[in-house]
């Protein structure tokens, strides 16, 4: 409740269009990342794919907002639809496919996404681009007044609330048996299916949740950029979530949200650095794996262990 | 856009009949897809060089090494340096990449692999490696700067025509380091002490354990081959991709698709995969368009993990040396 | 006083004005962000443009422009939408600038021109061809290089009327730029009575064009060959359709041409392949006019080297903003104003004055050369 409090106040805390750019993005990829940490902290499986389910996201609500005039709210169902069924489709690979492959499989189906953004010109405009994205109509509440999604503070405010009731959602159900059955799947594929879990289906399930957090994600993407080219959406993307999911900590939810924070606001904070900015950050990212091997996570539990056992001494 | 019905040639045969002009026109298409066999093979010789590295190390190792790609990239601009810098020749500057490659090989297990195995995790070596590669990518940048070299081999400009197609030297030399490269590292396999105990550690790490070598030892040596081997291919492709930091990321990402199509781990499967995408290139570019290669190969790649989940030649697992 | 004076006298040329005398003591700082990709591939622009700025900086802050300094702050917009609105907005938000120049890439340029635009600050272009950014444009945006229509139908008449061109094979890269300059140069051609064989686009990522120039060969006789692609896949292009005995510099007949993408160097590295090339260039390093030949001086002083077309954009920017100033722009809103008034400013690639769309329309910034066997350029007096 605090967290949710501190996170709401964060908009008023920073002055600034720049720094509240920053939120929005932070509050972007927190979404993409608690949902590729389903498919790879939770129930284990490599999926470089979660570029492509970004792309879907955005493609596929911004043309229906654009071309159809279709209104962003049902555009926005349509997009994170459309992305979990992709994810779901990918599934299907996953069911058959281990390791490795999978990585591979799911790499490759990013880069198929990728280039089919970029030649289906006379739908996507390809490289040419999409132009002038609207933000999410204005919202009129009773007693409040207008709520208009073009002021950045309440934009953070819509995506943030999204992610943090995502965020809620999924915790609760990673604590039911649902949670249970995806680690054990993680865990050992054999045994599980022995206790009775369907692992296909289950891999399906987390595969469709993961792709529908990126594809919501996506449509916020568009409408907060304003405009959209295929470039945004190259595979990189997903090795930068992927970083995001790692660095945090696999598996603990709470961690790779905090790595999503910390990953995008560390480029913008090293800009002033200048030229030397990706090196810090590949350096960094490097060193934390070797180091941090359980991510910020990790990292949390140890300085909490720690600080307990001063005080049980004392 | 398809290709409208080509060549010169087919003029002259305009006034005869349909049937005849037909067949002229089959006739006159036979260079051109003469051409383009020679083009992919030419092509995937290069991806070959770089994904047999890739497939030595998932053997033994189990890892994907995304810093394989900025591997090629020293090892290009190892050799082009040697060349404008030191005044060394272009086939000795292909030794000095194998070196330089090799020595980053060793750098990278023993700072970043050798630590992170002992915990036994699949997925943080990969962004390790993510991390690297960024790393050393824009170092590069800051080094080399942004405008692309000029690597020209003295063999680049010199053309052989024949039977109205054409191949350049370097290109027919890179067909043939590459098959060199294949029966030496072939040979090394199978007839050495060593080599045999790495396709041992490839199948199961106890038997090597058995074999009385150091575990630890042949997975260095692996790491120093492999990037021996894509420091080599920098030198190679050096001439004929465009030599900028980011010159090897434009390789690997198809070298990942052919390692897969091979079977990870296998040998053989690379080979024949890498020919296989390389060709694939050539023909897509001949009779759909460029733009649509990466559909094309990974397309195919998708096709192929649904019919066969370990790849198009499954990964092997060899009696026991 | 001074201010007034350069007002009514207009538009002076750069090397007038810095004989004006010594820096006043009150110095007024005009704060100009930089948008530049310098990370990443797009950095082939970036670190160009930082040069010509940076020696721009040095020569027109050892006088100041009656009292007034110009600082430069760079931001890195990585040549993508998402990287360069944030640039963008910090640019805005921190170092407050009173005129912004960049981006080089067109979607990139596009992205931030709502948000330049609402904060009231100008933005300068030179590098972003796209026609969409000064079609319909915006009050705030300027653009001093022509753009891909302006080219790209010069070029297509000229290879009709001056080379009788009959068939073309149009190669672009699939960028903003590549397919944009690839279909104006298809649709004029067509309707000047030309065919266009085949418009083959591909991918940064190619590296081999061997594939290509044989889809070429086997298309047939043709006159010209566009191509739309950047230093290194430039070379390997040209290399590529030499081999394959399209183009003169393989013994062909096909004539390559292009538009403004490669500099002089790109002559000497692709060598004998290069022969016979004809394309538009924007700054032409021999150019005799005095403007030049001081640029060309100080650069090679300072770098070594020859100047590019990026370099002398950026130099031009940094020289337009000064003239700005010296005509009275004292702040975003008075820079505007003066940009927008420019007429016949001499720049190192040209003149420049603005039209209603802010677009620069002067033609002169645009120079046909044809490559010579030692790699030198032949101007073409085509315009």
């Amino acid at each position: 409740m605090v967290t949710i409090l501190l996170i709401a106040v964060l908009p008023l805390l920073f002055q600034g269009t720049y720094a509240r750019s920053i939120l929005v993005v932070c509050a972007i990829n927190v979404l993409i990342a608690i949902g590729l940490d389903i498919v790879i902290g939770y129930a284990g499986q490599l999926n470089l794919g979660q570029s492509a389910f970004f792309a879907i996201g955005a493609y596929v609500s911004t043309l229906l907002v654009t071309l159809a005039g279709v209104d962003f709210w049902i555009a926005f169902l349509a997009g994170t639809i459309g992305a979990a069924l992709a994810g779901a489709g990918l599934a299907l690979f996953a069911v058959r496919l281990r390791g490795h492959y999978l990585a591979i499989a799911s790499m490759g189906f990013a880069i198929i996404v990728y280039q089919i953004l970029m030649n289906w010109i006379s739908l996507t405009q390809g490289p040419l681009g999409i132009y002038g994205i609207p933000p999410p109509p204005a919202w009129r509440v009773p007693s409040i007044g207008r709520i208009d999604f073009s002021d950045i503070r309440n934009f953070f405010w819509l995506v943030a609330a999204v992610a943090i009731a995502a965020y809620l959602l999924l915790r609760n159900l990673l604590r039911s048996p649902v949670g249970e059955a995806l680690i054990a799947l993680r865990e050992d594929e054999v045994s599980a299916a022995s206790l009775g879990i369907d692992g296909a289906r289950w891999k399906i399930f987390a595969f469709a949740v993961a792709a529908a957090l990126a594809g919501m994600a996506g449509c916020f993407y568009a409408s907060f950029v304003g405009t959209l080219v295929p470039d945004a959406f190259f595979i990189t993307e997903s090795f930068t979530v992927l970083a995001m999911v790692i660095v945090g900590g696999a598996g603990t939810l709470l961690g790779p949200a905090a790595g999503a924070v910390l990953l995008t606001v560390l480029p913008e904070l090293l800009r002033g650095i200048g030229d030397a900015r990706l090196v810090i950050y590949g350096l960094a990212l490097t060193l934390v794996v070797l180091f941090m091997p359980g991510g910020m996570a990790q990292a949390a539990r140890l300085i909490t262990e720690r600080a307990q056992h001063r005080q049980r001494r004392r | 856009m398809a290709p409208s019905v080509p060549s010169p040639l087919v003029g002259e045969g305009q006034s005869e009949g349909v049937s005849a002009r037909r067949a002229s026109s089959v006739l006159s298409f036979l260079p051109v897809l003469l051409q383009q066999s020679i083009n992919g093979v030419v092509l995937g010789s290069l991806y070959v060089l770089v994904a047999l590295g890739l497939t030595l190390i998932y053997g033994v190792l189990l890892q994907i090494n995304f810093a394989h790609a900025d591997i090629v990239t020293l090892g290009a601009f190892a050799a082009y340096f040697f060349i404008h810098s030191l005044g060394g020749g272009y086939l000795s500057s292909i030794a000095v990449a194998f070196l330089v490659g090799g020595a980053l090989g060793w750098l990278l297990n023993a700072a970043i692999f050798a630590p992170l195995r002992e915990r036994g995790d699949e997925l943080r070596p990969l962004i390790a490696t993510i991390g690297v590669s960024v790393l050393i990518e824009n170092l590069a940048l800051a080094w080399f700067g942004p405008v692309p070299y000029a690597f020209d081999s003295p063999y680049s400009g010199q053309v052989i025509r024949f039977a109205g197609a054409f191949i350049t030297i370097q290109s027919l030399l890179v067909v043939v380091v590459a098959s060199a490269t294949i029966a030496a590292l072939y040979l090394f396999m199978h007839a050495t002490y060593v080599g045999k105990a790495l396709r041992a550690v490839a199948q199961d790490r106890e038997t090597a354990g058995l074999m009385g070598i150091d575990p630890n030892r042949l997975i260095m040596l692996t790491f120093v081959i492999a990037s021996a081997l894509a420091g080599m291919g920098g030198a190679m492709l050096g001439p004929i991709l465009v030599l900028t930091p980011f010159a090897g990321a434009s390789v690997i990402v198809k070298a990942f698709a052919i390692v897969i199509i091979g079977g990870f781990g296998n040998m053989e499967g690379t080979i024949i995969a890498g020919l296989f995408v390389g060709l694939i290139e050539s023909f897509t570019t001949q009779f759909l368009d460029p733009g649509l290669i990466d559909i094309v190969v990974f397309g195919l790649l998708l096709a192929t993990l649904a019919i066969r989940p370990t790849g198009l030649i499954a990964e092997r697992r060899e009696e026991n040396v | 006083m001074a201010r007034t004076i350069a007002a009514a006298l207009g538009a002076a040329a750069a090397s007038a004005w810095l004989a004006a005398g010594p820096a006043e003591a009150a110095e007024k700082i005009i704060k100009v962000g930089a948008l530049l990709p310098l990370s990443g591939p797009g950095a082939y622009f970036g670190a160009q443009d930082k040069q010509g700025i940076e020696l721009a900086l040095e020569r027109i802050n050892a006088t100041g422009i009656n009292g007034t300094k110009l600082e430069v702050q760079y931001e890195d917009s990585a040549c993508q939408p998402l990287p360069a609105t944030q640039a963008a907005k910090r640019l805005i938000d921190e170092a407050k600038p009173d005129i912004i120049i960049g981006e080089e890439c067109s979607d990139a340029t596009l992205a931030v021109m709502p948000l330049v635009a609402q904060a009231h600050v100008p933005l300068l272009n030179a590098g972003s061809s796209s026609i969409k950014v000064t079609d319909p444009g915006n009050p705030w945006t300027f653009r001093i290089m022509p753009n891909e229509v302006m080219q790209g139908e010069d070029l297509a008449k000229n290879a009709a009327n001056e080379l009788h061109a009959k068939t073309a094979v149009v190669l672009h890269e699939n960028t903003n730029a590549g397919i944009g300059n690839a279909d104006i140069f298809e649709k004029i051609f067509t309707k000047l009575g030309g065919k266009v064989l085949a418009n083959i686009g591909f991918g940064r990522d190619v590296n081999d064009f061997t594939a290509i120039a044989t889809r070429v060969a086997g298309l047939g006789a043709v006159d010209v060959v566009p191509t739309y692609t950047l230093e290194g896949q430039g070379l390997k292009i040209t290399q590529a359709l030499a081999q394959a005995g399209i183009t003169k510099g393989g013994g062909g007949k096909a004539i390559q041409i292009a538009t403004i993408w490669l500099p002089q160097s790109f002559d000497p590295k692709a060598g004998k392949a290069a022969e016979g090339y004809i394309r538009i260039v924007q700054f032409d390093p021999n150019d005799q006019r005095p403007v030049v030949r001081d640029f060309v001086k100080a650069f090679e002083a300072k770098y070594r080297e020859q100047p590019t077309h990026l370099n002398a954009h950026a130099w031009d920017q940094i020289f337009l903003i000064a003239d700005v100033v010296k005509r009275g722009g004292h702040d975003a809103q008075s820079i505007r104003d003066a940009l927008a008034a420019t007429k016949g400013f001499e720049g190192v690639t040209g003149t420049v004055t603005f039209d209603e769309h802010n677009q620069n329309i002067s033609m002169d910034t645009v120079h046909y050369v044809e490559t010579q066997p030692d790699a030198s350029w032949k101007v073409l007096k085509w315009n």
